[in-house]
């Protein structure tokens, strides 16, 4: 049955960012074209200008739309008068976050290397690429310190991290409008305020955390190894704990505390 | 046909009864197939399984005949139909006696008013 | 077994009010049971109960011999007072919606409803009233063959044409070995094509008889026994 929410979850998502796609794949080529002709006399030089600005906004366009779209999906489907079609469903609650979360994470990714893809599109010239690839080695350099034996270790985890805390976020996202819709008249405030609440909570307790263990490492704090074989794999750690408490949580209020109106 | 239908009594002996008017009426003809059981209970707007106990009953007293395999027809036998026709006619009358009766008027007196009453309607 | 739902002490309590309160009842397959109460009686949350959109605080209810759960929402369907399809679908893609959560979803008879009705399914459900959507879910829910209806509402503030349509598609189209259960505050509007009726007053359970039974031995219809059940 997953199979099935997931196919009805693209469906209904892709009808709006499908065409967010090919917009910007269509102002991605536009401007590559006159970004690199120097025809543009007169009144004719604010076509560039134009063509840019269009550009931009779709970027600006895919970026909102994906992240509200990641939210709105997850309130309006399933608390809402639509919440009366999804919950008698013959599937497993637990599968509504599956396939929401699923479904958000691809098109997180695909808006991102579509965005991305496009920047190096229209930027690509040798002199740029070349800046690019230096400005990265010396982030390289940075991170692993003098010794390079550990660079694959890093970017295993750099990425990992990247990606847990995108479920992370997500699922807290959905955590949040959940505890929302407890609250009769209220279910959007409700949800911002437990946002709100939750990351704070967090934030003491992390800086708490941090201050404690910068007391207790004192001396391998200053040793640049320590990023590699503590604080990530701690955040990760910390990251994977978090998002299956936020998982399980939200279940048990679509199983025991659901509150269509 | 036309369904009406009052809510003080069961819904099944209304149905009962209007079948059989029907019936001796002559808009069902002796030997006409009947509609299925959910399509008369979606004309009527009644329920089927009422319309069922109804169809039922008429069964039993031999109005209708139920063939396995191709549905429910009204009875071929027009003796039968005649007799429903003065049975039907003799609970009218006595309907008519009681009422009267309510009135103040004995059998005698509502004979001679409904010999008089005829007459001068005929006249007209 | 024959009992299609049975509720054992069942009890609902919200934060400040008691819904349901031990309500012991067993309906009986192939019926059509009308569930009536004045609005705030508790009629909507005995379904939502039976749904598995609530859960009981107290008591058991079985469906089938299962308590509400992926199971049993094979075997019901529900008809929620409100309009649930999500408006940017085509009529066509509800239709399609539900053949594939529902396997006894008959795709075939959906679009014969719809012929009749003459809609075309292409259509997106924004652009139609709001009456028209209802009888499309009322067609999706009556395509299935289950073994519980569960309609809410299902005839509250539509003219008497569109009355005569929904009460006609729910007798032609539910499944013989099935019980439809019609919750309403209009029983005139209803009670010919009610078996039984169960009344519920304050979330309690005050009442649960064939109309038959109302009609011979009380000698009128529900709608008055109705009125003075719930006289105020």
């Amino acid at each position: 049955m997953l199979n099935k929410l997931l196919k009805h979850e693209l469906k209904a998502t892709a009808r709006l960012l499908i065409p967010l796609y090919l917009i910007l794949l269509f102002f991605t080529i536009m401007d590559r074209i006159v970004l690199h002709l120097d025809i543009f006399k007169g009144v004719l030089s604010l076509i560039p200008g134009l063509i840019t600005i269009g550009y931009v906004l779709s970027i600006v366009a895919i970026v909102v739309v994906t992240a509200i779209l990641m939210i709105m999906r997850f309130y309006k489907n399933l608390f809402t008068d639509e919440g009366y079609l999804m919950f008698t469903l013959p599937v497993k609650s637990y599968h509504h976050i599956n396939s929401k979360l699923i479904v958000a994470i691809l098109w997180t990714v695909v808006s991102i290397i579509a965005v991305i893809g496009s920047i190096f599109i229209v930027a690509a010239t040798p002199e740029n690429l070349k800046a690019f690839n230096e400005g990265l080695k010396m982030f390289w350099a940075e991170l692993s310190g003098p010794s390079e034996d550990h660079r694959l270790t890093i970017f295993i985890e750099l990425i990992l991290m990247l990606f847990l805390s995108l479920i992370n976020n997500i699922l807290l996202i959905y955590l949040s409008i959940a505890i929302g819709q407890l609250l009769n008249g209220h279910k959007i405030i409700g949800a911002f305020a437990s946002y709100i609440g939750i990351t704070t909570v967090l934030q003491i307790l992390a800086t708490l955390l941090i201050f404690a263990a910068s007391l207790i490492f004192k001396d391998i704090v200053e040793d640049v190894t320590f990023i590699r074989t503590t604080v990530f794999p701690v955040t990760i750690l910390s990251l994977i704990i978090l998002s299956v408490i936020y998982y399980f949580i939200t279940d048990l209020i679509f199983k025991r505390k659901l509150n269509l109106e | 046909m036309k369904w009406e239908l009052n809510s003080d009594r069961p819904v099944y002996v209304q149905l009962i009864e209007q079948i059989q008017a029907e019936i001796i009426s002559g808009n069902y003809k002796p030997g006409d197939k009947l509609p299925s059981v959910r399509d008369l209970a979606a004309e009527a707007t009644v329920n089927p399984n009422t319309m069922q106990k109804a169809l039922s009953e008429l069964e039993r007293i031999g109005l209708l005949l139920t063939n396995r395999t191709s549905g429910r027809y009204i009875t071929s036998d027009e003796q039968m139909i005649k007799k429903l026709k003065a049975e039907s006619a003799k609970n009218q009358i006595l309907e008519f006696i009681d009422k009267m009766h309510q009135l103040g008027f004995e059998p005698e007196e509502t004979l001679n008013l409904f010999i008089e009453i005829v007459k001068s309607h005929k006249q007209d | 077994m024959n009992t299609i739902l049975e509720c054992k002490s069942l009890t609902k309590n919200f934060s400040n009010l008691t819904a349901l309160s031990n309500v012991n009842l067993a309906l009986e397959r192939g019926r059509i049971i009308g569930l009536l109460g004045p609005n705030g009686s508790g009629k909507t949350t005995l379904i939502k109960l039976i749904n598995g959109l609530l859960v009981p605080n107290s008591g058991e209810i079985l469906i089938d011999g299962k308590q509400p759960g992926t199971e049993t929402k094979k075997i019901v369907s529900y008809l929620p007072e409100k309009t649930y399809l999500p408006e940017w679908m085509r009529v066509s893609q509800a239709i399609e919606f539900f053949s594939d959560f529902y396997e006894d979803f008959d795709q075939k008879k959906a679009y014969e409803m719809l012929e009749r009705l003459h809609l075309d399914s292409k259509k997106r459900l924004k652009t139609l009233s709001k009456g028209t959507k209802e009888k499309i879910q009322l067609i999706l829910v009556m395509s299935r063959k289950a073994d519980l209806y569960c309609l809410d509402e299902p005839i509250g503030g539509v003219d008497p044409a569109a009355r005569d349509y929904i009460l006609n598609t729910i007798i032609s189209n539910y499944n013989e070995n099935a019980t439809v259960i019609i919750s309403t505050h209009l029983i005139a509007d209803i009670e010919n094509i009610l078996d039984e009726v169960v009344f519920i007053k304050d979330g309690l359970l005050t009442l649960h008889t064939s109309v038959d039974d109302i009609r011979t031995k009380e000698g009128k219809s529900v709608d008055t026994l109705f009125r003075e059940v719930f006289r105020c």
